[in-house]
């Protein structure tokens, strides 16, 4: 099947490079991140059979006037670099497409990228560190029949590894620009809607929709200073899905989000706020795929509305959305909801604390706790509170300031105070204990010119749960932009007096770039952008190396 | 390994053209559409940065061109132009932030990583030199100073 798909991707490419006079563009990229996994007794791992594993990128696109073609080979030889999704195994052309561009028409058939609104109802996307392509295969229509309003259409079935979904999605979106409709200069209004739904077979049990629709309204406003926007996702109700099998009786639920945020903004202040609210808000291409903990085929992006953290040890203890309804006897959740602030404020050269060169202050606070809801296993029922306190999952109080000190010479210094439940960090049950932490880093860098610097990161955490205290610090040395050397240790004194250290460093040279390091990685979920995966602790060496052409 | 010797076949028989910037409409923060292409255009010398408002290498190099960059426009008339890859995790962020740092320069959102994917990134912070669309300079990765190196880049094309 790949071979005839390689092949009309070929006859396409050349039949469109022979009918036009010019003869078009090539550009492409190769990445390659591979792992030579080593024994390690002190941390009690044991290398698996694949010692040495790679995952790898080529993609490679070519346009001629209104056209574009591209592919993308991926390799994971021989086998995917650990916590990855093990059925990536193999090599093939992974997606491919063909794109017409032209005023006010965008077409693509084959695989694609697409997201409606902030990607509460579809985003379709990918992450090579996080090992998520959930491109559609089929075909996607925009269309501006003017400046203020737009279309998009999708059609399609969901990557999974080399293979497609079950199921098949399909959606609509429509953007109405109103302050331009209108013709107000100041104000900046746009609705939106969408429409997503997804079939799949019920294999005769027809308790089971084949057809689930969801449905989200928005709205964005900006007026001088101040913007705004709100969303909101109402899903029809589906079976829930607990370990690729039906639970409660085939009962439905139907499911929902909102999501608002609230910001002011001039030169030197800026503070956004957001609040979210989740009741049984999974959505899957394949119904059975629910709560994967691989991340596959997923039609939405649901990402954790807190803040992004920069160093090791504050990247311990990290949020992870709970969106999902499960009404079991032993487990019981119907959603999430909280809220976030962000704080940036510069206070400026020659004032009061600014300095020679400004002083940068930002600050995060994010809280999020579980759905005031009561549930009845017996029954398959529940029941919950639009507005009410469940219990708490997470809260967190950053405070960062960045300041220049001389020409040569800057700091950064962060601390972090956080409460998490124990069960969102391992994946047990929630509500049984809490872990409380304090986290402190201070950063240093010192300028030696002729691009040459030095950095020192020390870092602290304290907390009496867990794993107990641990020490941490980073020392980087840059030769030039283009050549960096560096070693770092976390190191868990308080509990098991481990130390994860880490050698390394990287080389880049115009459009290439290579990194190389060894050392001992922390097991655990490593989240990139919101969504996490569970990587087990290993040692060993990774190599990285991407360029583009 | 047989897909990869027919790709590399047909493609010796076609020349590669020079580093293009490609063909993405980005929207900016008051929700109007720009072709990435329409900056550097007409000959302007357009530095494009790609950044994250979780990217610390990203916000350090922003904030270092930010200390230097009156001069670098009275000097060479150069412009930057900074497209945001963050999503809609941290993509609210992007406004606070900006007008916090009080960063002058052009701001773009990536929100879906088209314009990421098209030029070929595998990471952030990546910087540009472009001029009438053709990338005279790229580099990727930020290192106290490396600011400099830019702009020796910019002096040079900006003769």
């Amino acid at each position: 099947m790949r071979k005839y798909t390689l092949a009309l991707v070929v006859v396409i490419i050349s039949s469109v490079a022979l009918n036009a006079q010019d003869f078009g563009t090539f550009n492409g990229g190769f990445e390659s991140n591979a792992q030579w996994l080593q024994d390690d007794k002190d941390l009690g791992f044991y290398a698996p059979d694949d010692q040495f594993r790679a995952n790898n990128y080529f993609f490679l696109n070519y346009n001629v006037g209104k056209f574009t073609a591209g592919i993308q080979y991926e390799a994971y030889l021989p086998t995917p670099l650990l916590g990855y999704d093990p059925t990536l195994e193999g090599n093939g052309i992974a997606n491919y497409f063909v794109n017409y561009k032209h005023e006010n028409l965008d077409i693509t058939a084959g695989y694609f990228y697409e997201q409606f609104g902030s990607g509460l109802i579809l985003r379709s996307w990918e992450d090579r560190q996080l090992g998520i392509n959930t491109a559609l295969r089929g075909v996607k229509v925009k269309f501006d029949p003017t400046d203020y309003l737009n279309l998009t259409g999708v059609y399609g079935q969901q990557r999974v590894g080399f293979e497609l979904s079950e199921g098949t999605v399909q959606g609509l979106d429509v953007n109405l620009n109103v302050g331009e409709l209108l013709g107000v200069e100041k104000l900046f209004v746009e609705v939106g809607g969408s429409y997503v739904g997804r079939y799949q077979e019920n294999d005769g049990n027809t308790k089971v929709p084949t057809t689930l629709n969801a449905y989200a309204g928005r709205v964005d406003f900006i007026y001088e200073n101040f913007f705004a926007n709100f969303e909101a996702v109402h899903k029809d109700p589906d079976v829930l899905v607990n370990d690729n099998t039906i639970t409660n009786k085939a009962h439905t639920y139907k499911g929902s989000a909102m999501l608002l945020n609230l910001g002011y903004a001039k030169s030197g202040l800026g503070v956004n706020a957001s609040f979210r609210r989740l009741e049984n808000f999974s959505f899957y291409s394949d119904r059975y795929a629910e709560g994967n903990e691989y991340n596959q085929q997923r039609i939405n992006y649901v990402p954790a509305l807190t803040k992004q953290h920069d160093y090791l040890l504050s990247n311990i203890y990290v949020y992870n959305p709970q969106s999902r309804l499960i009404i079991l006897d032993f487990q019981q959740q119907a959603g999430e909801m909280g809220s976030q602030v962000d704080f940036y404020y510069t206070f400026p050269r020659g004032k009061f604390l600014g300095g020679k060169y400004g002083t940068k202050l930002s600050a995060n606070f994010s809280y999020w706790g579980g759905l005031d809801a009561t549930f009845e296993p017996s029954t398959d029922s529940y029941s919950s509170e639009f507005l009410g306190a469940g219990n708490r999952y997470f809260r967190e109080l950053t405070v960062e300031v960045k300041k220049k000190w001389t020409k040569n010479f800057s700091g950064i210094y962060y601390y972090t105070n956080t409460i998490i439940d124990k069960g969102i960090v391992d994946a047990s049950l929630l509500g049984e204990k809490d872990i409380k932490a304090n986290i402190g880093v201070v950063e240093h860098t010192l300028k030696l010119g002729g691009g040459k610097s030095v950095r020192l990161e020390l870092q602290h955490l304290w907390t009496k749960q867990d794993k107990e205290n641990w020490a941490g610090t980073l020392l980087e040395y840059n030769f030039s932009p283009r050549f960096g050397v560096y070693v770092n240790d976390a190191w868990n004194y308080g509990g098991e007096e481990t130390h994860y250290y880490n050698v390394g460093g990287s080389y880049t040279k115009g459009r290439s770039r290579l990194a190389v390091n060894y050392g001992r990685q922390r097991g655990g979920l490593i989240c990139v952008g919101g969504v996490c995966r569970y990587v087990p602790e290993n040692t060993g060496f990774t190599i990285n190396f991407s360029t583009s052409f | 390994m047989k897909n990869l010797t027919i790709i590399f076949l047909f493609l010796t028989s076609v020349v590669f053209s020079q580093d293009e910037v490609p063909n993405v409409t980005l929207n900016d923060l008051n929700g109007e559409g720009f072709d990435v292409r329409s900056f550097s255009e007409d000959g302007q010398l357009t530095v494009i940065s790609l950044w994250a408002t979780w990217c610390v290498p990203c916000l350090k190099e922003l904030d270092a061109i930010n200390d230097v960059y009156p001069d670098w426009q009275e000097e060479t008339g150069v412009q930057l132009v900074a497209i945001s890859i963050d999503d809609a995790r941290t993509q609210k962020r992007v406004r606070p932030l900006i007008n916090g740092k009080g960063w002058p320069y052009k701001i773009l959102l990536d929100e879906n990583h088209d314009f990421k994917r098209a030029i070929g990134a595998a990471s952030v912070p990546l910087t540009l030199l472009v001029k009438n669309n053709k990338v005279l300079y790229r580099h990727s990765g930020y290192s106290p100073g490396a600011e400099d190196e830019l702009y020796e880049k910019i002096k040079e094309y900006s003769k």
